[in-house]
């Protein structure tokens, strides 16, 4: 069953009800699992005009949802996994205001994984764009990452779509921002990663971060750095340092690995599948970067306080 | 009786002078902890002096090749009807134990199964009596160590507090497992492990040993493991809790206890979907 992904740019407000009711409406004709995930105040007036329906249709508000692109993957995962053997009929509209550049690279991306993370679930997704509000690297970025559009009344096959894998390399080229030279380091050498946590933890707690957002860091610096014990070739280190709000951690090995554009954002089956780890990683942090170069695999960490 | 002054420690521990209890829940845990505080005795060529209802009570640890003559067995009563006598109890055993001393043991174990005495008629009272000729003289001694034991099943209510007070310390399960960043303690009730301390790459062997052999004893049954202790957990041994879950046969899987806040919060970052035959349980 194929997915039906597709980009709704709309004008105003009566424009945005003009289709999405009857997109819902058609998903409950069909029995799909109707879910509306958008801004108010579009959500509050859906909820309205759906009043008779009762509890037919689940509703979140796209403020609430769209926090971190991974965990909002993981979530319409288990929506879909939870939804079957029923397709999911989503009404999903992003937040984009609010991100810094790099924050809204990564929510572009999100909207090109989803072609490929729920290829095969049969799910049916509008993602509502606001033309009047939304910046024109948004909107135009919505026909890249969108199979299907829905522009002007008019709806069909969209030529500027860009396959994920493509795409996802594209984020990535040219990202190099140099380590900085005041860096702590910590050579990773034994393979007990007891110190390591020690001193990730350490940073976190200086830096500021939360309990929480400090324990995710140091699960996924010990991920990370396990995996370049187990698969990595010596020298290998970690690095930290501060970039404003952000603290970053790095770890490198020595070893030559060509990551995929994809690597990590794919959500396994269950923690027994390959690339449980790395998925996981991404869910805990808020942003991981992937960098295989000459030089060696650099896996580069980052939460914010 | 637990209160938070309570010394728990470690049946291989226990040392001269240490006057333990235990209250256990079934065979299997007395087995286990009474059976070590045998067993670690008659190996190190040390007197064990057990004492308990009748010779029907099999002593447990005794290995096989036990050197003769270095267990000897007290039968305490009471008859069934009868009434526990403590005073006569006291009597053999210190009868024992000096013989012991003169035979030239290092050291002398007294192990005591006082459940049958204690529901015997006015058994508490004659119960406290005992225990207190063993605190006035166990303490002091440089070479007497007692582990005194009741069901826990068959005690009333407010009999173990009262005859807790009576101890210096609580007889607790060897390890599994322990090195200087991980523990792991097998649980009977529930049936399981308690793990403490931090669980990385580097101990996800011994953790899928101890795993198997317990999920084993739990048979068919849930698998319970009390995290109140664990720092960390890596992802890696997530990923063999449940693989270990998922490898189980029947209905049963495995209960995460007492997980701390931070640990829960990862654990939901994931999400249960990933973690199929993995709950929480009691927090």
């Amino acid at each position: 069953m194929t997915l039906e992904h597709r980009a709704f740019l709309y004008d105003d407000h009566a424009d945005f009800l003009s289709v999405t009711v009857p997109y819902l409406r058609s998903g409950l004709e069909r029995g799909q699992a109707v879910v509306a995930v958008v801004r108010e105040p579009n959500l509050s007036a859906l909820r309205e005009v759906f009043e008779p329906k009762g509890a037919a249709i689940a509703y979140f508000d796209s403020a609430d949802f769209y926090r971190h692109p991974v965990r909002t993957l993981r979530d319409y995962q288990t929506i879909v996994a939870q939804s079957a053997p029923r397709s999911v009929c989503a009404l999903a509209e992003p937040v984009w205001d609010g991100w810094d550049d790099r924050q809204t690279l990564e929510w572009i991306r999100y909207e090109s994984l989803i072609n490929v993370v729920f290829a095969g679930s049969g799910a049916r997704a509008l993602c509502p764009y606001d033309t009047g509000s939304l910046p024109p690297r948004v909107l135009d970025e919505a026909r890249r990452t969108h199979p299907l559009l829905l522009c002007d009344g008019r709806t069909g096959g969209n030529d500027s779509y860009v396959d994920p894998a493509t795409f996802g390399a594209k984020c990535d080229r040219g990202r190099r921002p140099a380590r900085p030279c005041d860096a702590e380091y910590l050579a990773i050498d034994g393979h007990d990663l007891h110190a390591l946590r020690s001193f990730v933890a350490e940073r976190a707690l200086t830096h500021g971060l939360a309990r929480q957002p400090a324990q995710n860091l140091v699960t996924a610096a010990n991920e990370v750095a396990a995996n370049a014990l187990q698969h990595g070739i010596p020298p290998m280190g970690l690095w930290v340092w501060r970039e404003c709000a952000d603290l970053v951690c790095e770890i490198g090995d020595n070893g030559f690995w060509r990551p995929s554009p994809l690597t990590g954002f794919i959500p396994p089956g269950s923690a027994l599948q390959r690339g449980f780890g790395l998925w996981t990683v991404r869910l805990l942090v808020d942003l991981m970067e992937l960098r295989a170069g000459w030089d060696g695999t650099f896996v580069r960490l980052r939460v914010r306080r | 009786m637990e209160t938070l002054w309570s010394i728990h420690r470690p049946v291989r521990d226990l040392r001269p002078g240490d006057h333990a209890c235990l209250f256990y829940g079934g065979e299997d845990e007395q087995r286990h902890i009474t059976g070590a505080f045998v067993r670690d005795g008659l190996l190190a060529q040390e007197k064990v002096v057990y004492l308990a209802g009748s010779a029907c009570d099999a002593v447990p640890g005794v290995p096989a090749d036990a050197p003769a003559g270095t267990l000897t067995f007290l039968p305490a009563g009471p008859r069934e009807g009868g009434t526990f006598d403590p005073a006569a109890a006291v009597a053999a055993a210190a009868a024992e134990i000096d013989r012991a001393a003169r035979d030239g043991y290092r050291a002398i174990r007294v192990a005591a199964d006082l459940t049958r005495a204690l529901r015997s008629p006015a058994g508490l009272e004659r119960v406290l009596y005992f225990e207190r000729h063993l605190e006035r003289t166990v303490p002091p001694s440089t070479q007497v160590m007692a582990l005194c034991q009741f069901d826990r099943r068959r005690c009333n209510p407010g009999e173990p507090d009262a005859l807790g007070e009576g101890h210096t310390v609580f007889a607790a399960p060897d390890p599994e497992f322990e090195d200087a960043v991980l523990r792991i303690v097998r649980t009977f009730r529930p049936a399981g492990l308690a793990l403490s301390g931090e669980l990385d790459a580097s101990r996800h062997t011994v953790l899928d040993r101890e795993l198997t052999a317990s999920a084993s004893r739990a048979g068919g049954g849930d698998l319970h493991l009390d995290l109140a202790r664990l720092d960390f957990i890596d992802l890696g041994a997530i990923n063999i809790l449940a693989a270990i879950a998922a490898s189980r046969e029947g209905p049963g899987g495995i209960v995460l206890d007492r997980v701390s806040p931070q640990l829960r919060a990862v654990l939901e970052t994931v999400g249960w979907d990933m973690l199929p035959g993995l709950r929480l349980g009691r927090t």
